[in-house]
């Protein structure tokens, strides 16, 4: 009986290829987030209420992920976003792998952001690095506030965490504080910001944290 | 239930290993898992079985070393290891506090049996 030592990280090929896009994506000078939340909390939403108020500023590109349907993407488009759409016909999140399919399809040249919108899933999106810039989690206060404890990988590995439905609160028991201890406790360098994509609350302080990343990234 | 996924990719890194040791037969594979790691032990456990069926690494022993979730307290000094996820430091509850472990996916080590005698031959065949 003979050990080898592995001391390797499963997820290693995938990191490999997520680096590979984060250099075609970089060579591209875009700004890239890659948008992780459980189905029905706002991510399609958020992208519309962005796009209506950045799409005259910026070329913005969304790659879409679902299971199945271009209905995402044909939200997005008709707010004025290029991009693709993915279907993983069953797969519960994009790997580095999809989305470096793909990149030829897109004109990063022209582009200046770039949305990754994940399969709906708080789970399985959490450990595949895809070569974002940025990983960002969305909560909602539809959902429990109790979600960060439940699911800490994605908010152990995200550097955003955005609460969205905030025009919600008056009516429901959700203690934003609570969810946003919870985010700190697991994750001290994640960035929170409240906002309701629906009625616009806090879009412009999100919309001025896209300007400052996509700069700071222009600027080296 | 991204489990078969998790489960491909490290058969992928032990069939490159394997393939540096040939004639070898693999016994067992060690992962760390990690408590926080999204990744459940019973569906690894599972994939695993599915996927190896009637391959070469059927029937091959994995062993998974479950890690808690761990960190330590920037107040008190103290590292901990949660038995359940709380809202802070268990030794003085303050919510300064870095998790370092327990969001492991790692292959530790395999155990294989040299072919007898023929591990000359088998580096030349390398």
């Amino acid at each position: 009986m003979t050990k080898i030592n592995v001391e390797k990280k499963i997820q290693s090929d995938n990191e490999t290829i997520a680096e590979k896009n984060r250099r075609v994506f970089t060579d591209g000078d875009v700004f890239v987030l890659n948008i992780i939340s459980s189905p029905g909390s706002g991510k399609t939403t958020l992208l519309e209420a962005t796009l209506d108020r950045l799409a005259s500023e910026f070329n913005i590109l969304v790659i879409e992920g679902d299971v199945t349907t271009e209905r995402d993407m044909d939200r997005v488009r008709a707010h004025g976003a290029g991009g693709i759409q993915i279907n993983t016909g069953g797969g519960c999140h994009l790997s580095a792998n999809m989305v470096s399919e793909v990149l030829p399809d897109l004109d990063l040249e022209s582009a200046d952001l770039v949305f990754i919108e994940n399969v709906g899933n708080l789970i399985c999106p959490a450990t595949y690095d895809l070569g974002e810039d940025v990983r960002m989690v969305l909560l909602s206060t539809t959902e429990g506030d109790d979600k960060p404890m439940k699911y800490p990988a994605i908010f152990h590995e995200s550097q955003m965490a955005v609460v969205n439905k905030i025009d919600l609160l008056p009516y429901l028991p959700y203690d934003i504080e609570r969810a946003e201890k919870e985010v700190r406790v697991l994750n001290p360098q994640c960035e929170i910001m409240r906002v309701s994509a629906l009625k616009g609350d806090g879009m412009d302080e999100w919309c001025d944290w896209l300007r400052g990343k996509l700069a700071a990234k222009r600027a080296g | 239930m991204h489990e078969l996924s998790i489960c491909q990719s490290m058969l992928d890194i032990v069939e490159r290993t394997m393939n540096q040791h040939p004639g070898a037969k693999l016994k067992t594979i060690r992962l760390d898992i990690g408590k926080g790691s999204t990744i459940e032990p019973i569906l690894l456990t599972d994939a695993f079985a599915i996927i190896t069926e009637g391959g070469p690494f059927a029937g091959v022993e994995l062993e998974i070393n479950s890690i808690p979730i761990g960190g330590s307290c920037r107040a008190c000094g103290k590292s901990f290891t949660y038995q359940e996820l709380a809202l802070g430091c268990p030794e003085c509850g303050s919510t300064d506090i870095v998790i370092e472990s327990g969001m492991e996916l790692d292959i530790r080590e395999l155990e294989i049996d040299e072919p007898e005698g023929d591990t000359e031959k088998g580096r030349e065949e390398e």
